[in-house]
């Protein structure tokens, strides 16, 4: 096992971790799932070093480098913000870890070009990074974290302050780059897309303690609890792409026409992720700016915490979520003909 | 809304009011001589030997705030330690500590045999010398000084740092590749406040360094001596350079200021 934590328990100010262990192989693509706000980065920091736990130990390579100073541990940061140094050049915030290694600046010259080829980002090495847009920004940081070939990257909700199309290209790019690089990575997130592009294990956490572990496939089928099922419940569908235009990609599902607003190669077969949230029910057709439209059956409707979870069948089976005053209003029952509305925006295309 | 009205423009006015009566009576400095009175008095012996000394003393003091306050300011800013807090009240000290007093209680200090003596057998007596201008003026301008380097400080986002360690740069060099060059433009503003207060410290300089004719004689010290003698012009003169010194030092800390808040 590459990196070991074992009963890590941390405090600080609002924000406490559990008596929590877990542990990453080399190659691993480790994702760390929890709602905003519940202390995600705190771990990674104390992973890299820049915190003391309050209990527990951390291994890499089976040594104890708990109480090791964060220079001496061979782990990169990434944070949300990416945090390049603003009085450096590109070239020389991707070279800084570099230097500190080697003085050959021709070498580092050939690895900083070998580097910004993968990231795509030749054009702006002589640029400052105070002009760049975010995912150039986000480049950067990843070419500066990974130039040092550390044991381990370690990756705060980096494709959140980006755009959706940025996400997506950014998503294929540190995909390669990890694979070029062969790196182990542990990354947090909120962002379920994450996890189907990039992911091979997952922890899900909660109020500072870990709720599950397991393979993507482990945790979307059996959901360890009512938390967890909420959290990751989302409709998943095999579609088929049938055309691109302006913008919008059409998609058979199991003959069910619907439209997304990601690109699809055609004639392939994707899954789609439709947020249960993100669909409105409707007892009669409305006019609205929402491309999908769909007639419906009410098959089953379930009370859960203070939601309703409905589910709907439109030739595929959908689940949505509503709220019992809506579901009182429009007087759903099991078995009412109503119409499922949700826009392009909300039909993710996973893969 | 007529009330909501008058009140807001009672102090809108209030605040140009006093504005302008401040700007009036400044600027009565510069009208009131007139300007062979002051090319005289800017060219006496007295006043020479004062500038020099003012700006002589001021420099070695910034110089020595400086390479203090940073490593304090630096600490304040970033780690906790114990008595922490009672060590970040000196920062608010100069709000409300007098400046006198503060000289009295210098005074005292270096006046106290046991703590003299090592100074005097060093060849370097404090009380009432040119050393003491210095030493007054440290104590008066790095309380300031802190304050800003702290707040210079706090405006670098310590995952900065925190990126620098984990590419394999230690604490000190982080501090000097990355804390600093990133604080640089806080730091040089602090510089420049620090310089215009020690060139105008007046009641701790006086009491320790005695306020000596042509000795321990700096421009606040002139104005007083000479307001004192009944030297008009003197007392003018030495104030015009030290109200120059103040708005250079504000427009150009303003200026840095501006910069910092535009890029952040």
């Amino acid at each position: 096992m590459l990196l070991k934590v074992e009963n890590l328990s941390i405090e600080l100010g609002e924000f406490k971790l559990e008596d929590s262990s877990f542990g990453v192989e080399k190659g691993n693509y480790l994702m760390i799932i929890g709602p905003t706000g519940s202390g995600k980065t705190i771990i990674l920091e104390t992973i890299a070093g820049f915190y003391q736990p309050k209990q527990g130990k951390i291994y890499m390579n089976g040594e104890d480098i708990t109480t090791l100073p964060p220079e001496k541990r061979g782990i990169s940061m990434i944070y949300q913000d990416y945090m390049l140094f603003p009085h450096m050049s590109v070239y020389d915030n991707i070279a800084f870890g570099v230097r500190k290694k080697r003085n050959n600046e021709k070498e580092i010259k050939n690895e900083i070009n070998h580097i910004a080829k993968v990231l795509e980002i030749q054009h702006l090495l002589s640029r400052s990074p105070t002009t760049l847009s975010g995912g150039e920004q986000q480049r950067v940081a990843i070419a500066r974290a990974l130039v040092v070939k550390p044991e381990i990257l370690l990756m705060d909700e980096p494709f959140s302050s980006l755009d959706v199309k940025t996400r997506e290209r950014m998503r294929k790019l540190v995909k390669n780059a990890m694979e070029e690089y062969n790196t182990t990575v542990i990354q947090v997130t909120h962002d379920f897309e994450d996890v189907f592009t990039l992911a091979n294990k997952i922890i899900i956490m909660k109020e500072g303690k870990i709720l599950q572990m397991g393979t993507p496939e482990e945790i979307f089928s059996r959901p360890a609890n009512e938390f967890i099922a909420n959290f990751v419940s989302t409709n998943l569908l095999r579609c088929k792409a049938i055309k691109n235009e302006n913008n919008l990609s059409a998609l058979n599902c199991n003959g069910v026409i619907l439209y997304s607003a990601e690109e699809a190669n055609i004639k392939a077969e994707v899954t789609v992720s439709i947020r249960p949230e993100e669909i409105i029910i409707s007892d009669n057709m409305i006019k609205s700016s929402a491309k999908n439209v769909l007639r419906a059956e009410v098959i089953k409707m379930e009370k859960r915490g203070n939601l309703v979870w409905v589910t709907i069948d439109a030739g595929i089976k959908l689940k949505v979520i509503i709220t019992p005053n809506s579901a009182e209003a429009l007087g759903i029952k099991e078995s009412k003909d109503i119409y499922a509305i949700f826009k392009a925006t909300s039909v993710k295309v996973i893969e | 809304m007529p009330g909501k009205l008058s009140f807001r423009a009672f102090c809108i006015i209030l605040a140009i009011l006093f504005t302008v009566v401040l700007f009036v009576a400044i600027s009565f400095l510069f009208f009131v001589p007139s300007p062979r009175e002051i090319w005289e008095s800017m060219t006496s012996p007295e006043m020479i030997f004062s500038l020099e000394l003012s700006v002589i003393t001021a420099t070695i003091s910034t110089i020595i705030v400086m390479l203090v306050g940073i490593p304090i300011g630096y600490s304040l800013s970033r780690f906790s330690f114990f008595g922490e807090s009672i060590v970040k009240s000196i920062i608010d000290l100069p709000m409300a500590f007098p400046e006198l007093v503060l000289g009295l209680a210098l005074l005292l200090f270096f006046g106290n045999t046991y703590i003299s003596k090592p100074f005097e057998i060093l060849g370097l007596p404090i009380v009432f010398t040119k050393l003491g201008v210095v030493v007054a003026q440290i104590f008066t301008a790095l309380p300031y000084a802190i304050r800003i380097i702290y707040s210079a400080f706090e405006g670098v986002n310590r995952r900065y740092e925190l990126v620098s360690r984990s590419l394999g740069y230690g604490e000190f060099e982080t501090f000097t590749k990355v804390t600093l060059p990133i604080a640089k433009k806080g730091l040089f503003a602090s510089t420049i406040i620090t310089f215009a207060r020690c060139m105008g410290a007046f009641g701790a300089v006086l009491i320790l360094a005695g306020g000596a004719y042509m000795n321990t004689e700096t421009l606040p010290i002139t104005l007083y001596l000479n307001m004192s003698y009944g030297n008009l012009g003197m007392a003018i003169t030495s104030g015009i350079v030290l109200i120059i010194v103040s708005f250079v030092a504000i427009i150009v800390f303003e200026k840095l200021e501006g910069l910092n808040a535009a890029k952040s």
